[in-house]
């Protein structure tokens, strides 16, 4: 068997044309189909480096102290200012006055320790 | 008629016109290359298409040290590498889906005996596959093959008939 024989009949029998036009239309359009491909990659690569930077730097800021993301703003009510403290006392009288059931509302604002109601309510109870 | 360098140069200035008349000068022979090995004109215009994409990321930082021709051969010659890799693993792959010779329509013989040899020379050592695919391919003179692969022209010559002699041994069992 003459392999260089054989090899140079195949390769004389291919047909070797090519529309040189359409061929140049689908290398741009294939060239820049990857560069858009890339480029979305890049994008998704730089998306998720800042997120992870991000996140990261964030979680790195938390702190153990709930009471910096809760809102315990009816506990310290003895450092409440007159604006608020006029507001809660409204507040509680409008409960006292229009609660079916009185001795919840008072046992509740005795809970959170808000004498001044109590008082006055137990005042116009005697 | 404007040389490549010319061309080239036109291309580095922005004009992608420029690009595509080094793409029409120099299409026929890449894809008659690649026809001449693949026997698929999609694949051969396939892999075409992917060295001439690396052409105009390349050419842009082309330095004129070299013939833009034999750059292109060089390109040519890596891409039927990578081809010849991707096709060792594709029949690897698919060793069991692989149709058996005697049940071949003789009408495909040519087809037939070009897969064969084909698949015979992608299991050859690299440098000899590049002797190989130059000489046969291409006809290149022994002193231009060691030239181009940075050889002395002996060892081109004991290269191919090592690849030869390989092939034999391949195709005969």
């Amino acid at each position: 068997m003459n392999i260089e024989k054989e090899l140079k009949n195949i390769i004389l029998s291919q047909d070797q044309t090519i529309d040189t036009d359409d061929f140049i239309n689908n290398l741009h359009a294939e060239r820049k189909r990857r560069i858009a491909k890339k480029i979305g990659f890049l994008n998704g690569v730089s998306a998720a480096v800042f997120l992870t930077i991000f996140g990261f730097a964030s979680m790195s800021q938390l702190t153990d102290d709930f009471t910096v993301y809760a809102s315990n703003d009816l506990q310290p009510l003895e450092v409440m200012d007159s604006e608020t403290e006029a507001y809660v006392y409204d507040i509680a009288s409008y409960l006292v006055d229009t609660s079916d059931d009185i001795w919840e509302t008072i046992m509740f604002l005795d809970e959170i320790q808000y004498e001044p109601v109590i008082a006055v309510n137990n005042r116009g109870v005697e | 008629m404007r040389t490549d360098e010319e061309l080239i140069k036109e291309f580095q200035n922005g004009s992608e016109e420029a690009f595509n008349e080094l793409v029409k000068r120099h299409l026929p022979d890449t894809y008659g290359f690649f026809i001449k090995f693949t026997s698929d004109p999609i694949e051969a215009e396939d892999l075409a298409q992917d060295v001439f994409i690396k052409m105009y990321k390349a050419l842009k930082k082309f330095r004129f040290q070299s013939k833009f021709k034999t750059y292109l051969y060089r390109a040519n010659i890596n891409m039927s590498n990578t081809y010849f890799k991707r096709n060792k693993w594709r029949n690897l792959l698919h060793l069991d889906q692989a149709p058996e010779p005697v049940y071949m329509d003789t009408s495909n013989e040519d087809e037939w005996k070009r897969n064969e040899l084909w698949n015979a020379v992608s299991k050859l050592p690299s440098r000899q596959r590049m002797v190989v695919t130059m000489r046969i391919s291409d006809e290149m003179p022994y002193k231009d093959i060691a030239k181009f692969m940075g050889i002395s022209e002996n060892s081109a010559k004991v290269n191919y008939h090592h690849a030869v002699k390989a092939l034999k041994d391949q195709l005969e069992n």
